[in-house]
């Protein structure tokens, strides 16, 4: 029994080691935005600076392309396109699901083939109609798109599927419409899955590099992760510089993943599983 | 007048999924036909006229030297998938029952995945750092010599990405993973023990079996998920250095917003829309014959 328990010590001290070796990008990137200059590639590393330095951090925020700027914008086309997408996504997914009309199945082999189609078909024809329609260089061509995941539509879908049918079969005779099933019913026995969908949501459209790669070019409305490159373009031998930047831009991912950590683990494992 | 209303209430439906439908016309149905159109024309943008030039793109695409080396980086790149998923099968396999503090470590394992994005990738750059990075500084005092250039040179870049995206899926495939053998029964297990197998031989013979429609999934939606990445590379490398890290899709997206060939990448992109059905088709068909173990 013992030797059982020693085991069981040993084989978590080794895990724990190679969970060290997952994290020590963000560790070193940490550490090496309060170093000098000198100190950034001194080997043995030193974890703990010995002296902490500011500097590095306020010239992030405070400098000439603060981070203040691109933390607004990217709030706010992470957040506007979340609360659309959840809020499209399950309208769409309660009719997939738990309504039965014509051409619906149909429909949703149309959505389930555009699952297939990679982004890189769609970046030239949303770059010419988007400059056409004069959405080209600003936030809405970033919200608008946001607002329609396929993905999100899937992962509501497999949820309301999972509400047994008698439940809104006893709301109809008590001659409650689909609306009011789904406002009162269904929609607030999904909130874990809304959670967890408004979570994966928010971190792609914060992470989200490529989308502003192609449709922004101002500065002025560049998100977090255009800001950092633009950053790292302009500082590119002041290293230390560099990490207090990649340090802002993934702090508030970081953030989000400690509160909603239950949500995110189980609902990527539910939607890949079952889906 | 109650089966009307109740027929009412079917039409309903087109309002629940038309408001979302507007939206996939115009940002996928749309676009993805305009591109199809697009990969016959010789479009570029801010040309002044357009022109119908029938399967010139594809022929070109044939011909396109370039094109035969993003599909080598491509494949190179594409190794990364197995790794990470062997390597995250051995993790969630301990996770699963012979650890403490099995949450946190779950927690730091699959932080990488959610966290990650360019911000990350700035960082592996001066991880990887030829002379004086960290990782080179471990290597020469493990007492070698002559480190290797990682992303600085055509030989190692496509290793370095490997490297840096085996890391980033590790935690997604571990998840999922773990999601499966929750679902293998203690019993079975129990009644190996009993048996006298080793535990080697229980994940060889128990385990990896009955996990194996997982291990399909994550293949398949593994390679379909970094065939379409490009994000990571274009802000390390931009491709870089030559072409060593040029993979598909990163040379449409250069080929349509660097060099402003639009046509031309469309015919592209639907090659990769291609490689990514027979992808989708193989993991319907292995779907069908997994349903029963």
């Amino acid at each position: 029994m013992n030797k059982s328990l020693l085991n069981k010590s040993i084989i978590t001290l080794i895990m724990l080691f190679f969970s060290f070796v997952m994290i020590v990008p963000f560790l070193w990137m940490i550490s090496t935005s309060f170093k000098t200059p000198a100190e950034v590639f001194e080997y043995p590393i030193k974890w703990i600076p010995t002296h902490f330095n500011w500097e590095h951090h306020l010239k992030v925020w405070t400098g000439q392309s603060s981070f203040v700027h691109y933390y607004l914008n990217s709030l706010k086309v992470a957040v506007i396109s979340t609360i659309g997408a959840v809020l499209l996504s399950s309208l769409a997914a309660y009719g997939f699901s738990r309504i039965e009309f014509k051409g619906r199945n149909t429909m949703f082999m149309v959505y389930l083939s555009m699952m297939m189609v990679p982004p890189q078909v769609l970046f030239v024809p949303k770059f010419i109609m988007f400059d056409w329609a004069g959405i080209f260089n600003t936030h809405w061509a970033l919200i608008l798109p946001g607002m329609f995941t396929i993905f999100g539509v899937f992962m509501m879908r497999q949820f309301f599927l999972s509400v047994p049918q008698e439940i809104s079969e006893a709301a109809f005779i008590d001659g409650a419409g689909h609306f009011r099933i789904f406002s009162r019913i269904i929609l607030p026995m999904a909130k874990p899955s809304l959670a967890t969908l408004a979570i994966i949501d928010f971190s792609w459209h914060w992470n989200d590099y490529e989308n502003a790669l192609v449709f922004l070019i101002d500065h002025d409305l560049f998100t977090v992760p255009l800001g950092l490159q633009n950053f790292i373009l302009e500082n590119n031998v002041d290293y230390n510089g560099m990490m207090a930047a990649a340090t802002a831009g993934i702090i508030p991912m970081i953030v989000v993943f400690l509160l909603g950590q239950k949500y995110i683990i189980e609902g990527v494992a539910s939607s890949a599983v079952k889906g | 007048m109650k089966l009307s209303w109740m027929k009412r209430q079917q039409y309903l439906g087109y309002l629940f999924i038309g408001p979302n439908m507007i939206g996939v016309i115009l940002f996928f149905i749309i676009p993805a036909i305009y591109s199809f159109y697009l990969m016959f024309t010789d479009y570029k943008f801010m040309s002044p006229d357009t022109h119908f030039i029938g399967l010139a793109n594809i022929q070109k695409m044939l011909g396109d030297e370039v094109f035969y080396i993003a599909i080598k980086n491509t494949l190179m790149f594409l190794l990364s998938v197995p790794v990470s998923i062997g390597l995250a099968f051995i993790v969630a396999v301990i996770l699963n029952r012979s650890v403490y503090l099995k949450k946190l470590l779950r927690a730091l394992y699959f932080m990488p995945y959610i966290t990650s994005g360019v911000a990350v990738a700035f960082v592996w750059m001066l991880l990887f750092h030829p002379n004086n990075g960290p990782i080179n500084g471990i290597l020469r005092s493990i007492g070698i010599a002559n480190p290797p250039g990682w992303l600085s040179t055509m030989e190692t870049s496509m290793y370095a990405i490997d490297i840096i995206w085996i890391w980033f899926m590790l935690g997604y495939n571990m998840i999922i993973y773990l999601a499966a053998l929750q679902e293998v029964s203690g019993e079975l297990l129990e009644a190996a023990k009993i048996d006298g197998a080793r535990t080697w031989q229980t994940v060889r013979s128990i385990l990896w079996p009955l996990v194996s429609p997982t291990t399909f999934l994550l293949l398949i939606t593994g390679l379909i998920m970094s065939i379409k990445q490009f994000g990571i590379i274009q802000a390390i490398t931009q491709g870089g250095p030559g072409n060593s890290t040029t993979v598909l899709s990163l040379f449409i997206y250069q080929n349509a917003f660097r060099y402003y060939e639009m046509g031309y990448a469309s015919a592209v992109s639907w090659a990769l829309f291609l490689i990514i059905m027979i992808f989708t088709v193989i993991q319907w068909l292995g779907q069908k014959r997994w349903v029963h173990y």
